[in-house]
């Protein structure tokens, strides 16, 4: 056997005997490119990887377990800490879920607000993947841009509801309470400052030649192959197929909003790359909509056996305080029933398997996170790739452990 | 109320499926087709491939505990039809210790979800090329989301100097979880068997740490608020 | 109310009398203040060697990124272009062989423990540990949870524990700021 190295050296001569052998090797739980804590067990023919194994659940902190044994408005947060860049789409899907198990629906000032924010954090989403992705890939300016926009959104998070990244904002019914004076001028201001941004991002990136190399012919996975493994999201639209629950099953006011999917030829990671990229566009176009069309109204449902009643009434109605105490004391009680309430979630479908018994905690309560899926395949993915092309494709499938351990 | 297309697909399901189905339901307008254990992988097949319904995506498969039930578990599967735009579950009902074929040459993501209801259920799929745990801890013993498993479980780690290493201990909370059971008429006695209520079995919802001895006034006043309404 | 309403007037505060109007947490820089008075009074300072190390490490405290769960995104954000981290000498570094403080930021369970452990060894000395957010402290929100351990501190010997959840940015940057003046009052020389 002859391994060529270059035209002027001299060849090297491997003798029969010498094999070369898998080697197996550990990549982390700890370490600087992985997002979060997974051990990655990669089995190698030298540089290329045989078998890649995942071994997820390091971060496996029993949420589902948990909230067996907590109330419905104390199972809220959970949802916030499953996937942490854009925590209030996860609390969307809990709110559903509990609304359509409740029969009620929310008015439709909170619809818009809800849309609004999903948006915003679909934004905020799609920024830390790409410039986090680029980081990893070795683009260090765009994380430092992009942070400063993510900053902006977070001050949006806090001015609604107190907290920068986890909210508890979506309660089923609607919305905690009602956006501040000036908090829609602020959003529009951003949306208007965006596009900028997003140019300069793509000014860095698009056609920059490593950026290319890197990421072009990485990762394909085929249409078939992609429903086959449960992809959903912009995995599963950069690999061609139009499928946005936005649109086909549509949730809130999302069917009066005016907005196109794009959709991927390629199914690499550079494909996914300007899938979240466009998305923005899409987003920004989204929420200029939501508040232009923003009606006066209610925030959450006006019915005290769900909805806390406004403070001033505590103080002078004997009922609105009965109201309040067993609110926060028992709980509402759930009518039996189950329901499987699906989002869509910036990394892709993130559903709710939700299982009531009548009583004021939920009985079962099923995540169902994208990335679990696109975890699974990667070992499908990453055949016959060599290991930096395993972080290109862990980066482009948009891994957040809080989703996928729970 | 579900649309004439899904009422339409159900009934087709049910008469083509008749030795493996046992029913189908509409809760919340969502299809749900119960099925018997031993032929899933038949029926997972007819829906993945039938012309009528192109389920092609698996979205998840879960368990459910019904402690207390004659058949203790129930394996959820959620399929996705990208053509016809719609959703159904099949359910099946397993007992413990009951081996279930597995979906995973149907569907590959199956994978992971089984080893995921193996390691928190213990329910095994056999055919599935890779079953091992997937979320506990490496040597972890139980399967936590069972009803009868503790909440806190049963061993915390810490790390010993002497040993330099980290060691597993049983648990000791410095405060108990407070669990507050509001489905029994005296809040806080719920370990007192009231007289003629022989067959009133307490669910268990896990662990339970030392009672919450209640003041007598606080019961009282909240039953007082409870009637009110 | 019929009761004599006696106007009580608030002692003066600390501005309104001849004193320099700082905010309180520079008073706190006990250290610099000496040493800059030393050094405008007398031209030459004169210290141990000690003291001018521990000035040296907490002037160029680096951080390993432990990582685990959402207090990481607060962390980057402490580090990227508003909350600059930076410009105080504090710069990620991935590897612990490199660094001089490890900041545990998220959820620690059961399974990860030992790699806790193993990085925390793998690091020289001196070395410091942040506990960031409620989670690492005591377990926080999944406290009672089967595998989660109540506290980074069962594995690690931990330095400032920073409440929050997240702690934000602002609050990181504070428990780092904490930490150097912890390190520069010599509170942390104990036999590691």
């Amino acid at each position: 056997m002859r391994l060529k190295s270059r035209p002027d050296t001299p060849d090297i001569v491997v003798s029969e005997e010498t094999q070369i052998k898998p080697y197996t090797m550990n990549f982390g739980p700890q370490h600087p490119a992985m997002h979060g804590a997974m051990r990655l067990v990669l089995e190698m023919k030298g540089e290329i990887v045989e078998r890649a194994d995942p071994h997820i659940g390091l971060l496996h902190r029993g949420t589902e377990k948990l909230i067996e044994h907590k109330t419905y408005t104390q199972a809220m947060p959970y949802f916030d800490r499953l996937d942490y860049v854009a925590p209030m789409n996860q609390e969307h899907a809990f709110a559903l879920a509990i609304e359509k198990l409740l029969g009620i629906t929310a008015p439709m000032r909170a619809q818009y607000i809800r849309v609004m924010f999903c948006e915003i954090g679909r934004i905020l989403n799609h920024i830390l993947n790409v410039t986090t992705f680029a980081l990893d890939i070795g683009a260090i300016t765009t994380s430092s841009w992009g942070f400063e926009e993510r900053e902006k959104g977070m001050e949006f998070y806090e001015r609604v509801s107190g907290a920068r990244m986890h909210a508890n904002y979506f309660r089923p019914g609607g919305v905690a309470c009602d956006l501040p004076e000036g908090l829609t001028n602020d959003v529009l201001q951003w949306c208007e400052d965006l596009p900028e941004f997003l140019g300069d991002l793509e000014t860095l990136l698009t056609d920059n030649r490593i950026f290319k190399q890197r990421t072009v012919d990485i990762g394909i996975i085929s249409a078939e192959d992609a429903q086959d493994r449960g992809f959903s999201g912009p995995m599963l639209r950069a690999s061609g197929l139009a499928w946005d629950l936005r649109k086909s099953q549509p949730y809130d006011v999302y069917e009066e909003m005016d907005f196109d999917i794009p959709i991927g030829k390629t199914g690499d990671c550079y494909a996914r790359y300007l899938v979240r990229m466009a998305e923005m566009y899409e987003s920004i176009k989204i929420i200029k909509q939501a508040i232009e069309k923003m009606p006066d109204g209610l925030v959450r449902v006006n019915d005290y056996k769900i909805t806390p009643p406004p403070r001033t009434e505590i103080k002078n109605s004997m009922e609105a305080m009965i109201h309040h105490f067993k609110l926060f004391s028992e709980g509402y009680h759930v009518p039996e029933g189950e329901t499987y309430t699906t989002v869509e979630a910036p990394k892709g479908e993130f559903g709710v398997y939700l299982v009531s018994d009548g009583t004021n905690k939920p009985y079962r309560c099923h995540i169902r996170a994208p990335g679990f899926a696109h975890l699974q395949a990667l070992d499908h993915m990453s055949k016959g790739h060599i290991l930096a092309d395993i972080v290109a494709i862990i980066g482009s499938m948009d891994i957040v452990f809080g989703e996928i351990d729970r | 109320m579900p649309d004439e297309s899904l009422l339409d697909l159900a009934e087709y399901i049910s008469e083509k499926l008749e030795k493996h189905v046992i029913s189908h339901e509409f809760i919340h307008g969502e299809l749900i087709i119960n099925a018997n254990a031993e032929n899933i992988v038949q029926v997972l097949q007819f829906l993945r491939d039938a012309r009528e319904c192109t389920f092609t995506t698996l979205c998840d498969i879960c368990g459910v505990d019904y402690f207390g039930k004659p058949i203790r578990f129930e394996i959820v599967y959620s399929l996705l039809s990208l053509r016809q735009n719609i959703r159904a579950r099949v359910k099946i009902a397993v007992n413990e210790g009951q081996i279930v074929p597995s979906v995973t040459d149907l569907f590959s993501s199956a994978l992971w979800y089984e080893r995921e209801a193996w390691d928190m259920y213990g329910v095994l799929f056999s055919g599935n090329p890779d079953l091992r745990r997937i979320l506990t801890d490496y040597g972890f013993e139980g399967y936590p989301l069972r009803k009868d498993f503790p909440l806190t479980g049963h061993v915390e780690l810490r790390y010993d100097e002497e040993q330099r290493r980290v060691v597993y201990e049983p648990v000791h909370l410095t405060q108990d979880y407070r669990d507050f059971d509001f489905l029994s008429p005296w809040e806080g006695m719920t370990d007192v068997q009231l007289a003629g209520n022989d067959k009133n079995e307490h669910q268990q919802h896990g662990y339970r740490g030392v009672k919450e001895e209640l003041p007598e006034e606080q019961e009282e006043g909240e039953e007082h608020h409870a009637s009110e309404e | 109310m019929g009761r004599d309403k006696k106007i009580i007037e608030a002692p003066p505060y600390g501005y309104e009398k001849d004193i320099d109007p700082l905010s309180p947490a520079i008073k706190q820089n006990v250290v610099p203040a000496a040493i800059s008075k030393t050094l405008n009074e007398k031209g030459i300072l004169l210290t141990s060697a000690d003291k001018l190390f521990d000035w040296a490490r907490t002037g160029s405290m680096w951080p390993m990124t432990f990582s685990l769960s959402c207090c990481a995104i607060e962390m980057m954000h402490a580090y990227m272009s508003r909350y600059d981290l930076d410009r105080f000498g504090i710069t990620p570094k991935p590897s612990p062989r490199q660094s001089d403080v490890l900041i545990v930021a998220g959820t620690l369970t059961n399974k990860m423990a030992p790699a806790l452990r193993r990085i925390y060894d793998q690091m020289p000395e001196p070395k410091w540990v942040i506990s960031m957010g409620s989670c690492a402290n005591s377990g926080g929100l999944y406290h009672y949870s089967y595998s989660v351990v109540r506290g980074c501190d069962r594995i690690v010997p931990v330095d400032i524990y920073i409440p929050g959840c997240p702690p934000t940015a602002e609050a990181l940057i504070y428990g780092l700021m904490q930490l150097k003046k912890k390190i520069q009052r010599e509170d942390t020389r104990l036999a590691r």
